[in-house]
């Protein structure tokens, strides 16, 4: 769901009212043209041009216009939809087959057959290079059971995949390309079938696409190409749209916005993702280890207050790990934890916590987390727990709480999305996840849940499995859920056809450039 | 005594350069072995398990004894290899070359401003020491000396990029593919650096010409009846030459440095960006690399500021 702006909506009305307004551009609705370059200002010089051997979900923005998938999803709920795969069916639990496109080629001609989406998968889970083994554990052959089928035998029922499928393990890459490339990786010369082709990448300072021709999408892409300067310095690239260096910036923090709106040139958007702030907790050492004092955490702050102050309410309040415009959000596991500061102090005296011990709590120390982390340490106060922030650059301070050191008792982080839940939550919330810190376990009936989650394909039938994921993890208080921070994206207004989408990537299907 | 010849200074200072950059490239890499964080964790991606981040460490050899890899790294540069980004695979060397221009251009012309507004400043400053003129500029030295570059750059791109749109407010341009487009884009943060530059320019000159005109030889040329400014112009200078050899050598090495940061400001792709996505990454080779180069700029800086002056004033090779 895309939301306009309030000054939009201003410009709408005014433009409704005065009918001979000239050009109003939200107002009239030009048909889309081609042409132009699309100049996009990029936080960060992707960590490989590789699907299968990047790491960072920055990567994705570029990815995109270069690697079809072969599932996508619904921009508004991320329900997954036909790809380069046109359709998809569990002939049985075990059977997962998959009907490919007819007549798609990759960038340098290579049809994109059977034979190549074997040769990708197969790849993806089986090359020591590969950083995505893990998201196909499940599948166990790929068999090509026609020109255009391939039929995938699974070890267990896996009804994840399709959403799987449209993440970096479904990028189609040009086997021809992977063949002739060194070591078998295509980091700087990525070949996919995406709507643009690539055409350079300078590290750290640009990357160039243009317009695949042979596309498969009628009348797509609309530009001639893209131009992302990768800028790290938000502030510094929010400039480069508003001198008309740049055409879009995307990942914006909400501070920007009230900023960047003074430029008349500039418009911008929002929309929900499932990018969550959240506090990751170690429960396998005190104070974590006990459960009260986990639910305490939970019952001490004050969502809708955090959003406002630290978010410039460009968020939603975050009771779980997904947002109200999932598929598979539950209203009920919402209500588990309102605020209630009296109840946080009882469940600690309850625990045993006496009220001031410090806790020690990992986190960042640019601007935007050392603002969260002052707004939660008062709510927190308020139900008599201490705790001090000690900041450490993200790499290092993930390290040290994830790897093998087992720092703090907590991480103020963040979750990005994973376009099937059940990623999220398996992540996370199994015993030797990376994401679980402490590497306890959990309730068995979590696992078996989460397990569940992935047996049936029917949505209904996985909603009411995530229904329980949801509410086990958060009747465990395993996570501290923040708020889901909204896409904020800003523009020039000669750019149109921009939808945020609910995943928190930027893709760019239907932009095109006026003028 | 005989003077050396300037072809053995060379010789020899190039034989001392040696162990800087030994000692700097390994103490700079012992630091970023030292400070908590893995590459290894990067490369391996967001859904990493235990498994795949050792893995990747013997993938990358990041498993290797700290001095194995210092010594590879080492022995990659011997035959002229600056090796590879670890996490992108781009040549070192290719990234540097791309990247070095871009600071120069800032530096060289960030240095011609401050010498063009600066020595005027000390000039005049030391002329009638302590008069309205010499507070001034005073006033505006400690000013340049106070005033934080990157916040200089800011309110520089507010006025000149934002609301006035003479300049780009980001980015570089190729100086061989366009010079007086590379110009402009540097024109603001060159201005940015040589605030600071141009004060210390105006204050050094200020003093060290102060002393030349108090001592003995310049009241002859008083008393012999020359006039101020050709005391100043063709005797003053000249002496102070020395001087502002050495102020110029250490800016250039301070303007290196300063460009880190305006650099972020403006979105520069140049060496000081490099060095910051290498250490935030812990993508050490890069950071090897930019180190590496930027210690030979200042070794070479440095020998150029000796011969220079050494041909300036022949006593100092005495």
């Amino acid at each position: 769901m895309t939301m306009t702006t309030r000054r939009e909506a201003m410009a709408l009305i005014s433009g409704a009212l005065a009918s001979t307004t000239l050009g109003g551009s939200a107002f009239a609705q030009a048909a889309p043209k081609k042409g132009g370059t699309l100049r996009i200002s990029a936080p960060a010089n992707p960590s490989s041009l590789d699907p299968a051997t990047g790491g960072a979900g920055s990567d994705h923005a570029f990815l995109f216009t270069m690697y079809d998938t072969l599932v996508e999803w619904d921009f508004e709920t991320l329900k997954p939809k036909p790809g380069l795969a046109e359709s998809w069916k569990f002939t049985d639990p075990n059977t997962l087959v998959l009907n490919i496109r007819a007549g798609v080629t990759f960038h340098d001609g290579t049809p994109l057959d059977a034979e190549a989406v074997k040769f990708n998968l197969d790849r993806n889970r089986g090359d020591a290079k590969s950083n995505i083994k893990a998201d196909l554990l499940s599948v166990a052959s790929v068999e090509v059971t026609g020109p255009q089928q391939v039929t995938l035998k699974l070890k267990t029922p896996d009804t994840a995949l399709p959403g799987i499928l449209s993440d970096r393990a479904g990028m189609m890459v040009s086997p021809t390309a992977l063949k002739a490339a060194e070591g078998g990786v295509v980091t700087r010369k990525p070949v996919g079938a995406g709507a643009y082709a690539f055409v350079s990448w300078a590290d750290g300072e640009k990357i160039v696409v243009k317009r695949n021709e042979k596309y498969w999408k009628p009348d797509r892409p609309w530009p001639d190409g893209i131009e992302f300067s990768i800028i790290p310095e938000l502030t510094t690239g929010a400039r480069s749209v508003t001198a008309g260096q740049n055409d879009l910036i995307y990942q914006l923090p909400p501070r920007q916005k009230a900023i960047i709106e003074r430029a008349s040139s500039v418009k911008v958007v929002h929309g929900p993702t499932l990018y969550v702030l959240q506090i990751f907790l170690n429960w396998a050492k005190p104070p974590f280890d006990n459960v009260k004092v986990r639910q305490a955490l939970n019952f001490a702050i004050d969502r809708e207050s955090f959003v406002k102050a630290a978010l410039a309410g460009l968020a939603e309040p975050a009771y779980m790990n997904l947002p109200k415009a999932h598929w598979a959000y539950d209203a009920e596991v919402a209500k588990l934890y309102p605020y209630d500061p009296d109840k946080a102090r009882k469940l600690l005296a309850e625990a045993g916590f006496k009220e001031g011990t410090p806790i020690e709590v990992g986190g960042y120390p640019d601007q935007d987390s050392v603002q969260r982390q002052e707004i939660l340490i008062e709510q927190l106060r308020k139900a008599g727990m201490n705790v001090r922030f000690v900041n450490a650059p993200i790499a290092e301070a993930s390290a040290a709480f994830f790897g093998p050191e087992k720092k703090g008792a907590g991480l103020l982080s963040a979750w990005t999305g994973r376009p099937d839940p059940s990623l999220t939550y398996s992540l996370m919330f199994t015993k030797d996840a990376y994401y679980n810190g402490g590497r306890a376990p959990v309730p068995p009936e979590l696992e078996a849940a989460i397990k569940e989650s992935r047996a049936s394909e029917d949505i209904d039938v996985r909603r009411k499995a995530f229904s329980i994921v949801q509410r086990l993890v958060m009747e465990n208080a395993f996570v501290v859920p923040l708020a889901f921070q909204f896409e904020l994206v800003a523009m020039n207004k000669k750019v149109q056809g921009y939808r945020p989408n609910l995943l928190g990537k930027p893709k760019y299907d239907d932009v095109w450039l006026e003028g | 005594m005989a003077r050396r010849s300037p072809v053995k200074v060379i010789g020899s200072r190039l034989v001392q350069a040696l162990p800087v950059i030994l000692l700097a490239t390994f103490m700079v890499f012992a630091l970023l072995k030292l400070v908590p964080g893995d590459i290894a964790v990067t490369l391996a991606g967001d859904n990493a398990t235990d498994a795949r981040i050792t893995e990747i460490r013997a993938i990358y050899g990041l498993d290797r004894p700290f001095l194995v890899q210092y010594g590879a790294w080492l022995g990659h540069v011997a035959q002229g290899d600056l090796s590879q980004s670890l996490l992108t695979g781009e040549k070192v060397a290719v990234s540097i070359g791309r990247a070095f221009p871009n600071t120069l251009l800032i530096v060289v012309i960030a240095l011609v401003l401050a010498l063009v507004t600066g020595i005027p400043m000390g000039v005049m400053a030391a002329i009638k020491p302590n008069g309205w003129v010499d507070k001034l500029i005073s006033m505006i030295a400690s000013l340049g000396v106070a005033v934080p570059g990157f916040w200089l750059a800011m309110i520089l791109v507010a006025e000149f990029s934002l609301k006035l749109n003479w300049l780009p407010a980001t980015g570089a341009k190729s100086f061989s593919a366009s010079p007086i487009d590379a110009i402009r884009h540097a024109l603001l943060p060159a201005i940015a650096i040589a605030a600071y530059g141009m004060a210390e320019v105006a204050r050094q000159l200020r003093g060290a010409l102060l002393e030349v005109l108090s001592s003995q030889y310049v009241r002859t040329l008083h008393a012999k009846g020359l006039s101020m400014s050709r005391i100043l112009w063709q005797h003053g200078l000249k002496n102070v030459g020395v001087n502002l050899l050495t102020i110029i050598s250490l800016l250039v090495n301070r303007m290196l440095a300063a460009t880190v940061v305006i650099e972020a400001v403006f979105a520069i792709p140049g060496l000081g960006s490099l060095i910051v996505r290498g250490a935030i990454q812990r993508d050490f080779p890069i950071v090897q690399g930019v180190v590496f180069t930027m210690v030979v700029v200042v070794i070479a800086v440095n020998l150029i500021t000796d011969l220079l002056c050494a041909a300036v004033d022949p006593r100092i090779e005495q």
